[in-house]
Protein backbone atom coordinates (compact mmCIF):
# COMPACT_ATOMS: atom_id res chain seq x y z
CA UNK A 1 0.00 0.00 0.00
CA UNK A 2 1.34 3.35 -0.35
CA UNK A 3 2.15 5.93 1.52
CA UNK A 4 0.00 8.82 2.92
CA UNK A 5 -0.16 11.81 4.63
CA UNK A 6 -3.41 11.87 6.58
CA UNK A 7 -4.80 15.65 7.26
CA UNK A 8 -5.50 15.96 11.12
CA UNK A 9 -6.69 19.21 11.55
CA UNK A 10 -7.41 20.86 7.65
CA UNK A 11 -8.11 24.34 8.79
CA UNK A 12 -9.13 25.53 5.52
CA UNK A 13 -6.98 24.16 3.13
CA UNK A 14 -6.33 22.72 -0.49
CA UNK A 15 -4.17 20.87 -3.23
CA UNK A 16 -2.91 23.56 -5.41
CA UNK A 17 -0.23 23.89 -8.20
CA UNK A 18 0.59 27.03 -10.32
CA UNK A 19 -2.83 26.43 -12.16
CA UNK A 20 -4.11 26.13 -14.95
CA UNK A 21 -2.65 27.47 -18.55
CA UNK A 22 -3.70 27.82 -21.91
CA UNK A 23 -7.45 27.67 -21.04
CA UNK A 24 -7.97 31.40 -21.02
CA UNK A 25 -9.67 30.78 -24.58
CA UNK A 26 -12.23 28.26 -23.39
CA UNK A 27 -13.64 31.03 -20.22
CA UNK A 28 -11.69 28.64 -17.94
CA UNK A 29 -9.90 30.91 -15.59
CA UNK A 30 -6.35 29.84 -14.35
CA UNK A 31 -6.59 29.36 -10.36
CA UNK A 32 -3.78 28.40 -8.76
CA UNK A 33 -1.60 28.90 -5.61
CA UNK A 34 -2.74 32.59 -4.89
CA UNK A 35 0.86 33.59 -3.78
CA UNK A 36 2.91 32.14 -6.73
CA UNK A 37 6.32 32.93 -5.19
CA UNK A 38 5.88 31.33 -2.07
CA UNK A 39 4.05 27.95 -3.97
CA UNK A 40 7.01 28.01 -6.21
CA UNK A 41 9.78 28.01 -3.33
CA UNK A 42 7.95 25.42 -1.35
CA UNK A 43 8.04 22.76 -4.05
CA UNK A 44 11.96 24.17 -5.07
CA UNK A 45 12.67 23.73 -1.50
CA UNK A 46 12.04 19.86 -1.64
CA UNK A 47 13.68 19.62 -5.07
CA UNK A 48 10.56 19.44 -7.05
CA UNK A 49 9.55 20.46 -9.98
CA UNK A 50 7.74 24.19 -9.58
CA UNK A 51 4.21 22.74 -10.99
CA UNK A 52 3.90 19.94 -8.46
CA UNK A 53 1.06 19.41 -6.29
CA UNK A 54 1.56 21.25 -3.37
CA UNK A 55 -1.09 22.53 -0.21
CA UNK A 56 -2.21 26.29 0.41
CA UNK A 57 -3.11 26.75 3.75
CA UNK A 58 -5.05 29.57 4.51
CA UNK A 59 -5.36 31.64 8.08
CA UNK A 60 -6.12 28.42 10.19
CA UNK A 61 -4.18 26.23 12.35
CA UNK A 62 -3.52 22.78 10.22
CA UNK A 63 -2.03 19.79 11.04
CA UNK A 64 -0.74 16.44 9.22
CA UNK A 65 0.68 13.29 9.98
CA UNK A 66 3.30 11.14 7.47
CA UNK A 67 3.13 7.21 7.44
CA UNK A 68 6.59 7.22 5.84
CA UNK A 69 9.42 9.08 6.18
CA UNK A 70 9.23 12.70 4.00
CA UNK A 71 11.00 15.92 3.50
CA UNK A 72 8.59 18.87 3.78
CA UNK A 73 8.79 22.79 3.44
CA UNK A 74 6.55 25.29 4.58
CA UNK A 75 6.86 28.86 3.02
CA UNK A 76 4.81 32.00 2.66
CA UNK A 77 2.85 33.38 5.48
CA UNK A 78 4.90 33.91 8.60
CA UNK A 79 3.47 31.15 10.83
CA UNK A 80 4.76 28.11 13.86
CA UNK A 81 5.90 25.32 12.42
CA UNK A 82 6.10 22.35 14.58
CA UNK A 83 7.42 18.32 13.76
CA UNK A 84 6.21 16.21 16.88
CA UNK A 85 6.16 19.19 18.80
CA UNK A 86 9.94 20.82 18.47
CA UNK A 87 10.13 24.25 16.51
CA UNK A 88 11.06 23.86 12.84
CA UNK A 89 12.05 27.19 10.17
CA UNK A 90 9.60 28.22 7.24
CA UNK A 91 11.30 28.57 3.78
CA UNK A 92 14.31 25.42 4.11
CA UNK A 93 13.56 21.92 4.27
CA UNK A 94 12.19 20.45 6.77
CA UNK A 95 12.28 16.04 7.90
CA UNK A 96 9.41 14.76 9.41
CA UNK A 97 9.59 10.99 10.72
CA UNK A 98 6.76 8.28 9.56
CA UNK A 99 4.57 8.97 12.46
CA UNK A 100 5.75 12.41 13.46
CA UNK A 101 2.68 15.28 13.56
CA UNK A 102 3.62 18.44 11.17
CA UNK A 103 1.58 21.51 12.30
CA UNK A 104 1.23 24.59 11.31
CA UNK A 105 -0.64 27.14 13.93
CA UNK A 106 -0.90 30.81 14.02
CA UNK A 107 -0.29 32.10 10.77
CA UNK A 108 -0.31 36.20 11.02
CA UNK A 109 0.90 38.73 9.31
CA UNK A 110 -0.08 37.17 5.99
CA UNK A 111 -2.78 34.96 4.69
CA UNK A 112 -1.39 31.98 3.25
CA UNK A 113 1.07 29.33 4.06
CA UNK A 114 2.06 26.92 1.28
CA UNK A 115 3.44 23.28 2.18
CA UNK A 116 5.64 20.83 -0.47
CA UNK A 117 6.33 17.49 0.42
CA UNK A 118 9.77 15.93 -1.69
CA UNK A 119 8.35 13.97 -4.50
CA UNK A 120 4.75 15.65 -4.03
CA UNK A 121 1.61 13.56 -3.76
CA UNK A 122 -0.96 11.92 -6.10
CA UNK A 123 -3.60 14.82 -7.07
CA UNK A 124 -6.65 14.46 -9.61
CA UNK A 125 -5.96 16.53 -11.95
CA UNK A 126 -8.84 18.86 -14.27
CA UNK A 127 -7.41 20.00 -17.94
CA UNK A 128 -4.16 19.94 -17.03
CA UNK A 129 -4.12 20.99 -13.74
CA UNK A 130 -5.02 19.65 -9.86
CA UNK A 131 -5.66 23.81 -9.39
CA UNK A 132 -9.16 24.01 -7.27
CA UNK A 133 -12.36 26.05 -9.47
CA UNK A 134 -14.96 27.18 -7.48
CA UNK A 135 -16.92 27.56 -10.46
CA UNK A 136 -16.34 24.07 -12.19
CA UNK A 137 -17.26 22.61 -8.38
CA UNK A 138 -13.44 21.30 -8.56
CA UNK A 139 -10.77 20.43 -5.88
CA UNK A 140 -12.68 20.54 -2.56
CA UNK A 141 -11.28 21.59 0.42
CA UNK A 142 -9.49 18.98 2.40
CA UNK A 143 -10.91 17.42 5.29
CA UNK A 144 -9.60 15.75 8.71
CA UNK A 145 -9.07 12.02 7.96
CA UNK A 146 -8.31 12.86 4.21
CA UNK A 147 -4.95 10.83 2.76
CA UNK A 148 -2.72 12.31 0.03
CA UNK A 149 -0.68 8.81 -1.56
CA UNK A 150 2.74 10.40 -1.07
CA UNK A 151 4.86 9.86 -4.72
CA UNK A 152 8.28 9.61 -2.23
CA UNK A 153 9.40 8.92 1.03
CA UNK A 154 12.80 10.69 2.01
CA UNK A 155 14.97 8.30 4.36
CA UNK A 156 16.04 9.87 8.02
CA UNK A 157 18.65 13.24 7.26
CA UNK A 158 20.56 12.96 9.90
CA UNK A 159 23.00 15.88 10.98
CA UNK A 160 25.92 14.92 13.01
CA UNK A 161 25.60 17.84 15.17
CA UNK A 162 22.72 18.51 17.06
CA UNK A 163 20.92 21.70 17.43
CA UNK A 164 22.69 22.99 14.42
CA UNK A 165 19.94 24.17 11.75
CA UNK A 166 19.84 21.21 8.75
CA UNK A 167 20.00 23.48 5.67
CA UNK A 168 21.10 27.27 5.18
CA UNK A 169 19.27 27.41 1.76
CA UNK A 170 18.90 31.25 1.84
CA UNK A 171 15.45 31.04 0.23
CA UNK A 172 14.08 34.33 -1.29
CA UNK A 173 11.91 35.12 1.23
CA UNK A 174 9.39 38.12 0.52
CA UNK A 175 8.66 41.09 2.85
CA UNK A 176 5.43 40.49 5.35
CA UNK A 177 4.87 43.49 6.91
CA UNK A 178 4.60 43.31 10.85
CA UNK A 179 3.55 46.84 11.43
CA UNK A 180 0.21 47.62 12.82
CA UNK A 181 -2.07 48.15 11.24
CA UNK A 182 -0.65 46.45 8.56
CA UNK A 183 -0.29 48.33 4.57
CA UNK A 184 1.36 46.30 2.03
CA UNK A 185 3.32 48.16 -0.17
CA UNK A 186 1.54 46.71 -4.24
CA UNK A 187 3.50 47.73 -7.31
CA UNK A 188 1.24 48.17 -10.09
CA UNK A 189 1.59 49.81 -13.77
CA UNK A 190 -0.46 51.70 -15.74
CA UNK A 191 -3.91 49.61 -17.55
CA UNK A 192 -4.15 49.97 -21.19
CA UNK A 193 -8.03 51.98 -19.70
CA UNK A 194 -5.38 54.53 -17.55
CA UNK A 195 -6.85 57.61 -19.96
CA UNK A 196 -10.12 57.12 -19.05
CA UNK A 197 -9.33 57.88 -15.99
CA UNK A 198 -7.82 61.33 -17.36
CA UNK A 199 -6.55 63.30 -13.70
CA UNK A 200 -8.48 61.29 -11.01
CA UNK A 201 -6.57 57.99 -11.90
CA UNK A 202 -3.30 59.63 -9.83
CA UNK A 203 -6.24 58.57 -6.96
CA UNK A 204 -4.87 54.89 -6.72
CA UNK A 205 -1.57 56.89 -4.97
CA UNK A 206 -2.98 59.18 -2.87
CA UNK A 207 -4.28 57.19 0.42
CA UNK A 208 -4.70 53.45 1.24
CA UNK A 209 -7.14 50.93 0.46
CA UNK A 210 -8.69 49.13 2.83
CA UNK A 211 -9.32 44.83 1.75
CA UNK A 212 -12.68 43.88 2.45
CA UNK A 213 -13.76 40.21 3.48
CA UNK A 214 -15.53 39.99 0.57
CA UNK A 215 -12.07 39.18 -1.11
CA UNK A 216 -11.06 35.66 -2.25
CA UNK A 217 -8.88 34.02 -4.68
CA UNK A 218 -11.00 35.66 -7.44
CA UNK A 219 -10.45 39.30 -6.54
CA UNK A 220 -10.12 41.43 -3.80
CA UNK A 221 -12.26 44.46 -2.98
CA UNK A 222 -11.06 47.79 -1.38
CA UNK A 223 -12.51 50.64 -0.07
CA UNK A 224 -11.17 53.75 -0.23
CA UNK A 225 -11.76 57.89 0.91
CA UNK A 226 -11.45 59.03 -2.46
CA UNK A 227 -11.65 56.50 -5.72
CA UNK A 228 -10.57 56.97 -9.18
CA UNK A 229 -13.49 57.84 -11.43
CA UNK A 230 -13.97 56.90 -15.43
CA UNK A 231 -14.08 60.52 -17.17
CA UNK A 232 -15.21 59.56 -20.69
CA UNK A 233 -18.41 57.73 -21.67
CA UNK A 234 -19.94 54.89 -23.30
CA UNK A 235 -20.34 51.27 -22.78
CA UNK A 236 -17.09 49.12 -22.77
CA UNK A 237 -17.51 45.64 -24.84
CA UNK A 238 -16.79 42.66 -22.38
CA UNK A 239 -12.58 41.68 -23.58
CA UNK A 240 -10.28 40.01 -21.82
CA UNK A 241 -8.93 40.87 -18.56
CA UNK A 242 -5.17 40.04 -17.08
CA UNK A 243 -4.64 38.54 -13.75
CA UNK A 244 -4.22 41.83 -11.35
CA UNK A 245 -6.15 43.68 -12.94
CA UNK A 246 -7.50 46.57 -11.23
CA UNK A 247 -11.02 47.97 -12.37
CA UNK A 248 -13.32 50.87 -10.72
CA UNK A 249 -17.27 49.44 -10.59
CA UNK A 250 -18.81 52.11 -8.98
CA UNK A 251 -19.05 53.59 -5.58
CA UNK A 252 -16.37 53.51 -3.38
CA UNK A 253 -14.27 50.32 -4.23
CA UNK A 254 -11.69 49.21 -6.11
CA UNK A 255 -12.02 45.36 -7.73
CA UNK A 256 -8.54 44.18 -8.49
CA UNK A 257 -8.88 41.02 -10.06
CA UNK A 258 -6.80 37.59 -9.41
CA UNK A 259 -6.36 34.06 -10.21
CA UNK A 260 -9.91 32.95 -10.16
CA UNK A 261 -10.88 35.50 -12.42
CA UNK A 262 -13.39 35.47 -15.50
CA UNK A 263 -10.96 35.83 -18.42
CA UNK A 264 -13.37 38.58 -19.48
CA UNK A 265 -15.47 41.84 -18.05
CA UNK A 266 -16.56 44.71 -19.24
CA UNK A 267 -15.14 47.54 -16.94
CA UNK A 268 -11.88 49.95 -17.82
CA UNK A 269 -9.01 48.62 -16.42
CA UNK A 270 -7.42 51.58 -14.86
CA UNK A 271 -3.79 49.52 -13.74
CA UNK A 272 -2.44 46.49 -13.18
CA UNK A 273 -0.84 44.65 -10.36
CA UNK A 274 3.15 43.46 -11.16
CA UNK A 275 3.25 39.86 -11.21
CA UNK A 276 5.59 40.10 -7.93
CA UNK A 277 2.71 42.60 -6.65
CA UNK A 278 0.33 39.69 -7.50
CA UNK A 279 2.29 36.99 -5.30
CA UNK A 280 2.53 39.86 -2.46
CA UNK A 281 -1.23 40.88 -2.85
CA UNK A 282 -2.38 36.98 -2.33
CA UNK A 283 -0.90 37.30 1.63
CA UNK A 284 -3.01 40.48 2.65
CA UNK A 285 -5.86 39.70 4.94
CA UNK A 286 -8.94 41.21 5.26
CA UNK A 287 -8.74 44.63 7.04
CA UNK A 288 -5.38 45.19 6.33
CA UNK A 289 -4.53 47.99 3.78
CA UNK A 290 -2.64 48.37 0.51
CA UNK A 291 -0.97 51.21 -0.65
CA UNK A 292 -0.23 51.13 -3.95
CA UNK A 293 2.79 51.79 -6.00
CA UNK A 294 3.46 53.17 -9.59
CA UNK A 295 6.11 51.39 -11.63
CA UNK A 296 7.04 51.57 -15.23
CA UNK A 297 7.21 48.83 -17.11
CA UNK A 298 10.57 47.97 -17.15
CA UNK A 299 10.83 47.86 -13.69
CA UNK A 300 8.35 45.68 -13.00
CA UNK A 301 9.55 42.83 -15.97
CA UNK A 302 13.07 43.73 -13.99
CA UNK A 303 11.81 43.24 -10.73
CA UNK A 304 9.60 39.68 -11.99
CA UNK A 305 12.99 38.30 -13.41
CA UNK A 306 15.33 39.42 -10.37
CA UNK A 307 12.77 37.10 -8.56
CA UNK A 308 12.50 34.45 -10.63
CA UNK A 309 15.88 34.50 -10.96
CA UNK A 310 16.49 33.92 -7.53
CA UNK A 311 14.33 30.92 -7.14
CA UNK A 312 16.63 29.33 -10.35
CA UNK A 313 19.61 29.64 -7.63
CA UNK A 314 17.53 28.69 -5.01
CA UNK A 315 17.43 25.67 -6.93
CA UNK A 316 21.28 25.04 -7.52
CA UNK A 317 21.64 25.48 -4.10
CA UNK A 318 18.94 22.97 -3.08
CA UNK A 319 20.47 20.21 -5.89
CA UNK A 320 24.18 20.58 -4.01
CA UNK A 321 22.73 20.21 -0.68
CA UNK A 322 20.45 17.47 -1.64
CA UNK A 323 23.63 15.53 -3.39
CA UNK A 324 25.83 16.02 -0.69
CA UNK A 325 22.76 14.62 2.10
CA UNK A 326 22.13 11.91 -0.79
CA UNK A 327 18.67 13.18 -1.15
CA UNK A 328 17.38 11.66 -4.36
CA UNK A 329 15.07 14.36 -5.54
CA UNK A 330 12.21 12.13 -7.43
CA UNK A 331 10.95 14.67 -9.81
CA UNK A 332 14.29 16.01 -10.43
CA UNK A 333 14.60 20.20 -11.57
CA UNK B 1 12.79 52.61 -25.85
CA UNK B 2 11.14 50.94 -28.79
CA UNK B 3 10.34 47.85 -26.15
CA UNK B 4 7.89 49.41 -23.84
CA UNK B 5 6.57 52.12 -25.85
CA UNK B 6 3.23 53.94 -26.34
CA UNK B 7 -0.02 52.01 -28.26
CA UNK B 8 0.81 52.40 -31.71
CA UNK B 9 -1.26 51.39 -34.51
CA UNK B 10 -0.38 48.54 -37.25
CA UNK B 11 -2.45 48.01 -40.12
CA UNK B 12 -5.78 47.52 -38.04
CA UNK B 13 -4.75 46.91 -34.59
CA UNK B 14 -3.85 48.97 -31.89
CA UNK B 15 -1.44 46.91 -29.43
CA UNK B 16 -1.45 48.04 -26.10
CA UNK B 17 0.92 46.99 -22.98
CA UNK B 18 -1.11 45.19 -20.60
CA UNK B 19 0.98 45.07 -17.21
CA UNK B 20 3.70 43.20 -16.90
CA UNK B 21 2.49 39.78 -18.57
CA UNK B 22 0.03 40.28 -21.59
CA UNK B 23 -1.01 43.15 -23.93
CA UNK B 24 -4.02 43.90 -25.64
CA UNK B 25 -4.43 44.17 -29.37
CA UNK B 26 -7.55 46.18 -30.69
CA UNK B 27 -9.23 46.37 -33.85
CA UNK B 28 -9.89 49.74 -34.73
CA UNK B 29 -11.81 51.04 -37.32
CA UNK B 30 -13.47 48.58 -38.74
CA UNK B 31 -17.23 47.82 -38.26
CA UNK B 32 -18.31 45.39 -35.77
CA UNK B 33 -18.62 42.30 -37.72
CA UNK B 34 -14.84 42.40 -39.28
CA UNK B 35 -13.15 43.51 -35.64
CA UNK B 36 -14.35 40.30 -34.22
CA UNK B 37 -13.28 38.17 -37.45
CA UNK B 38 -9.80 39.75 -37.14
CA UNK B 39 -9.02 39.37 -33.37
CA UNK B 40 -10.38 36.13 -33.76
CA UNK B 41 -7.85 35.37 -36.55
CA UNK B 42 -5.41 37.28 -34.69
CA UNK B 43 -5.51 34.79 -31.92
CA UNK B 44 -5.74 31.94 -34.34
CA UNK B 45 -2.28 33.17 -35.95
CA UNK B 46 -0.81 33.40 -32.40
CA UNK B 47 -1.80 29.86 -31.32
CA UNK B 48 -0.32 28.09 -34.68
CA UNK B 49 2.57 30.35 -33.87
CA UNK B 50 3.52 28.84 -30.99
CA UNK B 51 5.44 31.83 -29.63
CA UNK B 52 7.90 30.69 -26.61
CA UNK B 53 6.81 31.92 -23.46
CA UNK B 54 2.80 33.05 -25.00
CA UNK B 55 0.36 30.67 -22.69
CA UNK B 56 -3.09 32.24 -23.31
CA UNK B 57 -4.71 34.27 -25.62
CA UNK B 58 -8.66 35.45 -24.83
CA UNK B 59 -10.50 37.12 -28.39
CA UNK B 60 -13.56 38.91 -27.60
CA UNK B 61 -15.30 41.53 -29.50
CA UNK B 62 -12.49 43.88 -30.71
CA UNK B 63 -9.99 42.88 -28.62
CA UNK B 64 -7.32 40.10 -28.02
CA UNK B 65 -5.76 39.68 -24.53
CA UNK B 66 -2.04 37.86 -24.81
CA UNK B 67 -0.72 36.52 -21.89
CA UNK B 68 2.70 35.82 -21.39
CA UNK B 69 6.06 34.84 -19.01
CA UNK B 70 7.50 38.08 -19.19
CA UNK B 71 10.39 35.48 -17.92
CA UNK B 72 10.72 33.54 -21.28
CA UNK B 73 9.80 36.52 -23.51
CA UNK B 74 8.93 40.03 -23.79
CA UNK B 75 6.85 42.92 -24.84
CA UNK B 76 8.50 43.86 -27.78
CA UNK B 77 9.07 39.94 -29.14
CA UNK B 78 5.10 39.44 -28.63
CA UNK B 79 4.25 43.02 -29.83
CA UNK B 80 6.45 42.62 -33.06
CA UNK B 81 4.71 38.91 -34.02
CA UNK B 82 1.19 40.50 -33.56
CA UNK B 83 1.78 43.50 -35.61
CA UNK B 84 3.31 40.86 -38.26
CA UNK B 85 0.40 38.58 -38.07
CA UNK B 86 -1.64 41.04 -38.32
CA UNK B 87 -0.43 42.66 -41.53
CA UNK B 88 -0.55 39.30 -42.65
CA UNK B 89 -4.32 38.82 -42.25
CA UNK B 90 -5.28 42.15 -43.22
CA UNK B 91 -8.51 43.47 -42.32
CA UNK B 92 -10.80 40.68 -43.40
CA UNK B 93 -9.40 37.81 -42.79
CA UNK B 94 -11.28 34.49 -43.61
CA UNK B 95 -12.36 32.47 -40.92
CA UNK B 96 -9.81 29.56 -40.63
CA UNK B 97 -12.36 26.79 -39.38
CA UNK B 98 -16.12 26.60 -40.89
CA UNK B 99 -18.70 27.39 -38.90
CA UNK B 100 -20.89 24.74 -37.10
CA UNK B 101 -24.44 25.00 -35.81
CA UNK B 102 -25.76 23.41 -33.18
CA UNK B 103 -28.95 22.63 -32.02
CA UNK B 104 -30.07 23.70 -28.74
CA UNK B 105 -33.47 21.91 -26.99
CA UNK B 106 -34.84 25.00 -24.72
CA UNK B 107 -37.52 24.93 -22.11
CA UNK B 108 -38.86 28.29 -22.35
CA UNK B 109 -41.21 30.27 -19.18
CA UNK B 110 -42.40 28.45 -15.70
CA UNK B 111 -39.59 27.50 -13.33
CA UNK B 112 -36.89 27.32 -16.11
CA UNK B 113 -36.99 30.12 -17.22
CA UNK B 114 -38.63 32.67 -14.73
CA UNK B 115 -38.16 36.44 -16.42
CA UNK B 116 -39.92 35.12 -19.44
CA UNK B 117 -42.88 36.68 -18.42
CA UNK B 118 -40.80 40.16 -17.39
CA UNK B 119 -38.99 40.35 -20.45
CA UNK B 120 -42.06 39.82 -22.76
CA UNK B 121 -43.73 42.85 -20.77
CA UNK B 122 -40.50 45.06 -21.47
CA UNK B 123 -40.48 44.15 -24.78
CA UNK B 124 -44.32 45.05 -25.35
CA UNK B 125 -44.46 41.41 -27.15
CA UNK B 126 -46.71 38.37 -25.35
CA UNK B 127 -44.47 35.31 -24.16
CA UNK B 128 -45.26 33.42 -27.38
CA UNK B 129 -43.33 36.32 -29.46
CA UNK B 130 -40.20 36.16 -27.09
CA UNK B 131 -39.68 32.70 -27.54
CA UNK B 132 -40.67 32.78 -31.42
CA UNK B 133 -37.75 35.42 -31.81
CA UNK B 134 -35.20 33.70 -29.85
CA UNK B 135 -35.41 30.36 -31.49
CA UNK B 136 -36.50 31.53 -34.80
CA UNK B 137 -33.13 32.86 -35.79
CA UNK B 138 -29.04 31.53 -35.72
CA UNK B 139 -27.46 33.22 -33.03
CA UNK B 140 -23.40 33.35 -33.88
CA UNK B 141 -21.46 32.79 -30.95
CA UNK B 142 -18.92 35.59 -30.25
CA UNK B 143 -16.84 34.88 -27.58
CA UNK B 144 -16.31 32.28 -24.82
CA UNK B 145 -16.69 34.40 -21.36
CA UNK B 146 -17.00 34.15 -17.56
CA UNK B 147 -18.03 32.18 -16.02
CA UNK B 148 -16.23 28.46 -17.11
CA UNK B 149 -17.21 28.45 -21.40
CA UNK B 150 -20.33 30.55 -21.23
CA UNK B 151 -20.87 30.70 -25.22
CA UNK B 152 -22.28 34.60 -25.66
CA UNK B 153 -24.21 34.60 -28.90
CA UNK B 154 -25.65 37.85 -30.28
CA UNK B 155 -28.93 38.50 -29.11
CA UNK B 156 -32.02 38.01 -30.71
CA UNK B 157 -33.88 40.29 -32.83
CA UNK B 158 -35.86 41.95 -30.41
CA UNK B 159 -37.44 45.59 -30.30
CA UNK B 160 -35.20 46.74 -28.00
CA UNK B 161 -32.57 45.80 -25.49
CA UNK B 162 -33.38 43.92 -22.55
CA UNK B 163 -32.17 45.61 -19.08
CA UNK B 164 -30.10 43.35 -16.20
CA UNK B 165 -31.85 42.67 -13.81
CA UNK B 166 -31.80 45.02 -10.61
CA UNK B 167 -30.84 42.21 -8.00
CA UNK B 168 -28.49 39.59 -9.69
CA UNK B 169 -29.45 36.19 -8.46
CA UNK B 170 -26.85 34.51 -6.33
CA UNK B 171 -27.51 31.37 -8.30
CA UNK B 172 -28.53 30.25 -11.79
CA UNK B 173 -28.81 27.11 -12.55
CA UNK B 174 -26.48 25.34 -15.09
CA UNK B 175 -28.34 25.02 -18.75
CA UNK B 176 -30.07 28.38 -18.08
CA UNK B 177 -30.61 30.25 -21.35
CA UNK B 178 -30.60 34.11 -20.89
CA UNK B 179 -30.70 37.51 -22.44
CA UNK B 180 -29.10 40.85 -21.81
CA UNK B 181 -28.94 44.02 -23.68
CA UNK B 182 -28.27 42.97 -27.33
CA UNK B 183 -26.66 39.71 -26.35
CA UNK B 184 -27.82 35.78 -25.24
CA UNK B 185 -25.64 33.42 -23.33
CA UNK B 186 -26.05 30.03 -22.08
CA UNK B 187 -25.11 29.84 -18.52
CA UNK B 188 -22.89 26.24 -18.39
CA UNK B 189 -22.36 26.47 -14.61
CA UNK B 190 -23.90 26.79 -11.77
CA UNK B 191 -23.46 30.61 -10.19
CA UNK B 192 -24.36 34.11 -9.69
CA UNK B 193 -25.98 35.95 -12.82
CA UNK B 194 -27.76 39.54 -13.10
CA UNK B 195 -29.02 38.49 -16.94
CA UNK B 196 -33.19 37.59 -17.00
CA UNK B 197 -33.47 33.79 -17.92
CA UNK B 198 -36.03 32.59 -20.58
CA UNK B 199 -35.23 29.14 -20.54
CA UNK B 200 -33.06 26.22 -19.32
CA UNK B 201 -31.69 23.89 -21.66
CA UNK B 202 -31.20 20.16 -20.43
CA UNK B 203 -28.12 19.46 -22.48
CA UNK B 204 -24.85 19.48 -20.79
CA UNK B 205 -23.17 22.06 -22.21
CA UNK B 206 -19.39 21.67 -20.95
CA UNK B 207 -17.50 18.49 -20.77
CA UNK B 208 -14.76 19.31 -18.57
CA UNK B 209 -13.07 16.03 -19.51
CA UNK B 210 -12.40 16.77 -23.02
CA UNK B 211 -9.57 19.15 -24.37
CA UNK B 212 -11.23 22.17 -25.32
CA UNK B 213 -13.90 21.69 -22.42
CA UNK B 214 -16.57 23.60 -25.49
CA UNK B 215 -17.70 21.65 -28.39
CA UNK B 216 -18.61 24.72 -29.72
CA UNK B 217 -16.22 28.03 -30.61
CA UNK B 218 -16.91 31.40 -31.46
CA UNK B 219 -17.78 31.68 -35.29
CA UNK B 220 -20.47 28.69 -34.47
CA UNK B 221 -24.23 29.00 -34.53
CA UNK B 222 -26.61 28.00 -31.83
CA UNK B 223 -30.42 27.85 -33.01
CA UNK B 224 -32.48 27.44 -30.07
CA UNK B 225 -35.48 24.97 -30.10
CA UNK B 226 -38.40 24.64 -27.75
CA UNK B 227 -39.11 21.91 -26.24
CA UNK B 228 -41.74 21.28 -23.28
CA UNK B 229 -41.13 20.11 -20.17
CA UNK B 230 -42.46 16.83 -20.35
CA UNK B 231 -39.46 16.01 -23.07
CA UNK B 232 -36.77 17.43 -20.55
CA UNK B 233 -35.83 14.01 -19.39
CA UNK B 234 -35.63 12.71 -23.71
CA UNK B 235 -32.18 15.75 -23.45
CA UNK B 236 -30.72 15.70 -19.58
CA UNK B 237 -27.44 15.36 -19.74
CA UNK B 238 -26.93 15.00 -23.45
CA UNK B 239 -23.60 16.12 -24.47
CA UNK B 240 -24.12 19.45 -26.76
CA UNK B 241 -21.57 18.11 -28.88
CA UNK B 242 -24.60 15.61 -30.06
CA UNK B 243 -26.42 18.70 -31.08
CA UNK B 244 -24.10 19.45 -33.93
CA UNK B 245 -26.15 20.01 -37.18
CA UNK B 246 -23.79 17.91 -38.41
CA UNK B 247 -22.63 15.50 -35.94
CA UNK B 248 -23.47 11.48 -36.29
CA UNK B 249 -26.85 10.64 -36.96
CA UNK B 250 -27.83 9.74 -33.29
CA UNK B 251 -27.09 12.54 -32.24
CA UNK B 252 -29.12 14.41 -34.77
CA UNK B 253 -31.51 12.42 -34.18
CA UNK B 254 -31.86 13.12 -30.48
CA UNK B 255 -31.44 16.91 -31.02
CA UNK B 256 -34.26 16.88 -33.30
CA UNK B 257 -36.55 15.07 -30.89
Amino acid sequence: MADTLTIRTPGIATVQDLGRVGRSRYGLPANGAVDQHSARVANVLCGNDEHAPLLEITALDFACVPSADILVAVTGAPADVTVAGVPHPQWEPVPVRAGETLRVTGIRHGLRVYLAVLGSFEAARLQGSCAPDTILGFGPPLREGDELALRASCPPVDHPYSRIPLFRLNAPVPPFPTTVPTTWTIDVTDGPDRAEFGDTGRRLFDAPFTVSPQSNHIGLRLHGSTVPRRVTQGELLSRGVPIGAVEVPAGDELLVLHRGRGVTAGYPVLAVVTATGLSALGQVRPGQTVRFRHRTLDQAVTAHRTQRSAVAALRTRVRTAFDSLRIRAPLGG
Amino acid sequence: MTSHGPAHAHADVLIADCGDSALVAKAVGLDTEAAWRLVHALADALDAVRLPGVHDVVPAYDALLVEFDCTATDHATVRRVLAHEAARLGPDPAPTTPPRRFLVPVVYGGEHGPDLPTVAAQLGLAESEVVALHSGADLTVRCLGAPAGAPMTDGPAFPRPVPRLASPRTRVDPGSVAVAGRQAVICPMPSPGGWPLLGRTPVRVLDLHSDPITAYRPGDIFRFRPITPDQWDDYADLPLAHCADSADQAGLAACHG
